[in-house]
């Protein structure tokens, strides 16, 4: 049986008295492609560079393609780490740079050439492999930097938020560009990032970091469903929050009706999360609602909603024919709904 | 209005002549001269016979010129190199700890060289390496690596180090990052800091007299000798020989920033 890339057990993380990652454990298999989101300061870049080898853990174990790494330099493992903006060598060419991690492992001049071309044409820079990394563009400078740290082929690649930098229409570039590296040998990765969509888009699993622990681990589609906390869900944005009480019997009792919800909380008050998706508009619904604001995305419409004590964020397809001012219904698909108790101190509005 | 913007840069200009290409213009005259007492504003007589001198005495100008040219290549590049490695371990010192070493490193440049000549003199001596080339070398090593490490800890202060992390992580070892990433990178500030360590030594004399001994001549030495003797003319002529090869290690180093470009990360 082939060993996972990452495997991490009870890997905590301190700078002085602050506790920066606790009791971290986590696999990420071969071919995987694992997201990490956290709000800022939560530790993900720390978590990167104690799997890279740039931070020593205070306890616990790293194992790379299945091979401890706990107390082995970067250069010895079986993983490359790249920063959130690409740095390439300036003094050498594109090539160069490309076949730099080749250059170290001394390979052969003819498997390097090889191995360089290959690389850069999956990343569609062949034709720019004598420019000096100066004259590129940002999204060209990714490109490079991609296809340097595939060319070695790493079991593991660590990516630190590798889009935040770019405008809306390189970021979708680089996306394309980093699936493409990744289909050419598919190794572990474990990315790093602020953007929700970003991690959707990639992610074969998403792990959310809050204050130095990892507190969801799920697929995507289930992670924006059915996040496991409220300060999760908080967390991830998701736009609507209504207010009510459980029965204690797996019923959820609020203004917009009473929903058989997947989890049982007991009885008391409690908070209905859902996303936007989960609100269905005008199939003669449960709730009169009145729509109050309409806004036009390039692939979807969002809708808000005046409904009786409260608002509701709604999603519908692009051209959508809604208008301030038009009297609708509104359901909740319930398989889309996460309730949770009611916070201490917090009351129920 | 103007004139008074442009009196600060004619001040500069002024500063400019007299501190640097009147004193020239005086050596030039000297040794091309023979009879120049004051008050008179220009020599009586001009001659080509303190260079025809020089010329004559050239084995010992030769000699010197070339101990001098030794001692200053070797200082240069073993404080150019050494300076880069003690500029890089104390700028990743974090705390007390680097500025303990930063003041350290500006011990030998703020010793006035008198003092540091009589205290390298006696650990020099009792190891061995007065009046040799490998203790004047030493010495001269001494000051030089103080500026360059004092320089290479400005480099480094504004080096991105995370280049240096990225090439560990694509697989290098730490003694690849240093031969194929840091050093090509600082291939500029090497070239200036070899022409600092050259700059120091060329124009060392305390230190060369009292751990050479007079046994190591270097031509300032040779120059001191002609002053001392009264023969101004002559120092004169000896001063433009002394003063040709830093010009020419100048416009080398000029030439070779230019053509390395900014590449520091």
């Amino acid at each position: 049986m082939t060993s996972p890339a990452l495997e991490m057990d009870s890997v905590s993380v301190r700078f002085g008295a602050e506790t920066i990652l606790q009791n971290m454990t986590l696999q990420v298999g071969r071919g995987e492609r694992f997201v990490i989101v956290g709000p800022s300061g939560s530790g993900k870049t720390t978590l990167l560079r104690v799997i890279a080898g740039f931070v020593t853990p205070e306890g616990g174990e790293i194992m790379i393609a299945g091979l401890s790494a706990t107390a082995v330099p970067p250069e010895k493992r079986d993983a490359v780490y790249m920063h959130q903006t690409p740095i390439l060598f300036p003094h050498l060419t594109v090539l160069e740079n490309v076949a730099f991690p080749l250059r170290v492992r001394r390979l052969s001049g003819g498997e390097t050439r090889e191995r360089v071309g290959a690389a850069l044409d999956a990343m569609q820079m062949g034709r720019f492999e004598n420019r000096m990394p100066r004259t590129l563009s940002g999204g060209q400078k990714h490109r490079v930097a991609l296809a340097r740290a595939i060319v070695a082929r790493p079991s593991l690649l660590l990516l630190d938020e590798p889009f935040s930098a770019l405008d809306p229409a390189l970021r979708r570039d680089v996306r394309l560009a980093l699936l493409a590296a990744h289909s050419q040998y598919e190794p572990g990765v474990v990315l790093v990032t602020h953007d929700f969509g970003d991690a959707a888009g990639i992610a074969d699993r998403i792990g959310v970091l809050i204050e130095g622990e990892l507190t969801q681990v799920a697929s995507p589609a289930e992670l924006f469903m059915r996040p496991a906390s409220l300060a999760i869900a908080r967390f991830l944005n998701i736009a609507n929050e209504v207010h009510g009480h459980s029965d204690g019997g797996g019923t959820f009792c609020s203004t917009l009706g009473n929903f058989r919800t997947r989890d049982t909380i007991a009885a008391g008050p409690a908070i209905a999360v859902f996303s936007p998706a989960a609100v269905t508009i005008g199939l003669k619904g449960r709730t009169a609602a009145r729509v109050i604001e309409v806004r036009t995305y390039p692939e979807h419409t969002t809708l808000m909603l005046g409904i009786t004590g409260g608002r509701l964020e709604a999603a519908c397809p692009a051209g959508s024919s809604f208008a301030a001012g038009d009297e609708t219904t509104v359901d909740l698909d319930v398989d889309r709904l996460a309730v949770f108790p009611l916070p201490a101190g917090q009351r129920v509005e | 209005m103007n004139a008074m913007r442009s009196l600060p840069r004619l001040g500069l200009a002024a500063l400019l002549v007299f501190a640097t290409l009147l004193p020239l213009a005086f050596l030039v005259a000297l040794s091309v001269s023979s009879d120049w007492f004051y008050p008179n504003l220009a020599p009586r007589r001009w001659t080509g016979a303190n260079w025809d001198l020089l010329r004559r005495s050239g084995a010992v100008i030769f000699s010197s010129l070339r101990v001098s040219a030794a001692l200053a290549l070797a200082t240069g590049a073993v404080s150019s190199i050494s300076g880069l490695f003690a500029g890089r371990k104390i700028a990743r010192l974090d705390g007390w700890r680097g500025r303990v070493a930063v003041a350290c490193a500006f011990l030998p440049v703020a010793v006035p060289p008198l003092a540091l000549s009589i205290g390298l003199q006696y650990s020099l001596l009792k190891m061995g390496l007065g009046g040799r080339f490998s203790g004047v070398l030493f010495a001269h090593v001494v000051p030089a690596l103080g500026y360059t490490t004092l320089f290479f800890v400005g480099i480094f202060a504004v080096f991105d180090w995370l280049v240096e992390d990225e090439a560990r992580s694509l697989g290098a070892s730490p003694r690849d990052v240093i031969m194929r990433v840091t050093l090509p990178l600082l291939r500029r500030p090497l070239v200036e800091a070899f022409a600092l360590g050259f700059l120091v030594s060329w124009a060392q004399v305390p230190l060369t007299l009292l751990i050479g001994q007079g046994l190591v001549r270097t031509l300032p030495l040779e120059l001191m000798s002609y002053v001392s003797a009264g023969q101004d003319h002559l120092a004169a002529t000896a001063g433009l020989v002394l003063t040709i090869p830093p010009l020419a290690l100048l416009v080398v180093t000029a030439l070779a920033v230019r053509r390395l470009g900014a590449v520091i990360a």
